[in-house]
């Protein structure tokens, strides 16, 4: 299969933060799949590395960019949503 | 194994806790002569129908955060459709009296207006219940968190 797997099938409010990231994750082939469970970093159209816990990942995340912005992700192949019984406004930023 | 018990107000079982910039967050604050933020204390409502912690905007201000991802949610106004949220990388501390805590240094919570509409500052979600042991008693109106 070439090219990217990852579609943006979610609801994207406005302009939010980690957009060039998030468009670095979604071009991603699908041999990163074989990750599928452990954690991406990403720092703009960069790809850090890849760790088995969302620890290590954000451990790595400020050790490499300190303060920057970067993208800590869970590598699925289907989008995982979280689910709230109480409801939540959209959110704010 | 510490535990506290409390009773169940009106909104159900709430309890005080404290959030913090992640601990990997802090070392980099450091590493970069800022200052580091105080703690700040909310009140979480304990909520076996949330996938994951959220907590309000207002509570993460003071802790001048980036978001570090973005999840997709669904509520009961979402209309069958996902919204993405921003999610932030926080430490959570839930102190026991006699000093103990459970302390989660790296927790991912997710950004929504809570405090307005609701009176709530945050909720405790699965992930974190996941690292409890939980017991609601109805009869008794009390509830007990051990960790």
């Amino acid at each position: 299969m070439e090219g990217p797997i990852f579609g943006d099938s979610l609801t994207c409010g406005p302009s939010m933060a980690l957009e060039k990231e998030l468009k670095t994750y979604q071009e991603q082939p699908p041999k990163l799949l074989q990750n599928e469970g452990r954690y991406i970093l990403i720092h703009e159209d960069t790809v850090a590395g890849v760790y088995d816990t969302y620890p290590d990942a954000l451990k790595a995340g400020y050790e490499k960019y300190g303060l920057k912005s970067f993208l800590v992700k869970e590598i699925e192949a289907i989008e995982q949503i979280q689910y709230f019984t109480r409801d939540l406004a959209p959110c704010p930023t | 194994m510490p535990h506290i018990t409390q009773s169940i107000t009106q909104a159900g079982p709430q309890l005080d806790l404290f959030v913090s910039p992640s601990e990997p967050r802090i070392k980099a604050l450091l590493a970069a002569g800022k200052q580091l933020p105080a703690l700040v204390k909310i009140r979480g409502l304990v909520d076996t129908g949330a996938s994951g912690a959220c907590i309000d905007l207002g509570c993460l201000v003071a802790l001048d955060l980036s978001p570090t991802g973005r999840v997709a949610i669904l509520t009961p106004s979402t209309g069958g459709q996902a919204h993405n949220c921003n999610q932030y990388d926080i430490q959570l501390l839930i102190p026991h009296p006699n000093g103990n805590y459970l302390r989660i240094p790296s927790l991912p919570i997710i950004e929504s207006n809570l405090k307005a509409p609701q009176g709530i500052d945050a909720l405790i979600g699965r992930d974190v219940l996941s690292r409890c042991l939980f017991v609601y008693d109805g009869g008794a109106n009390i509830f007990s968190l051990a960790f």
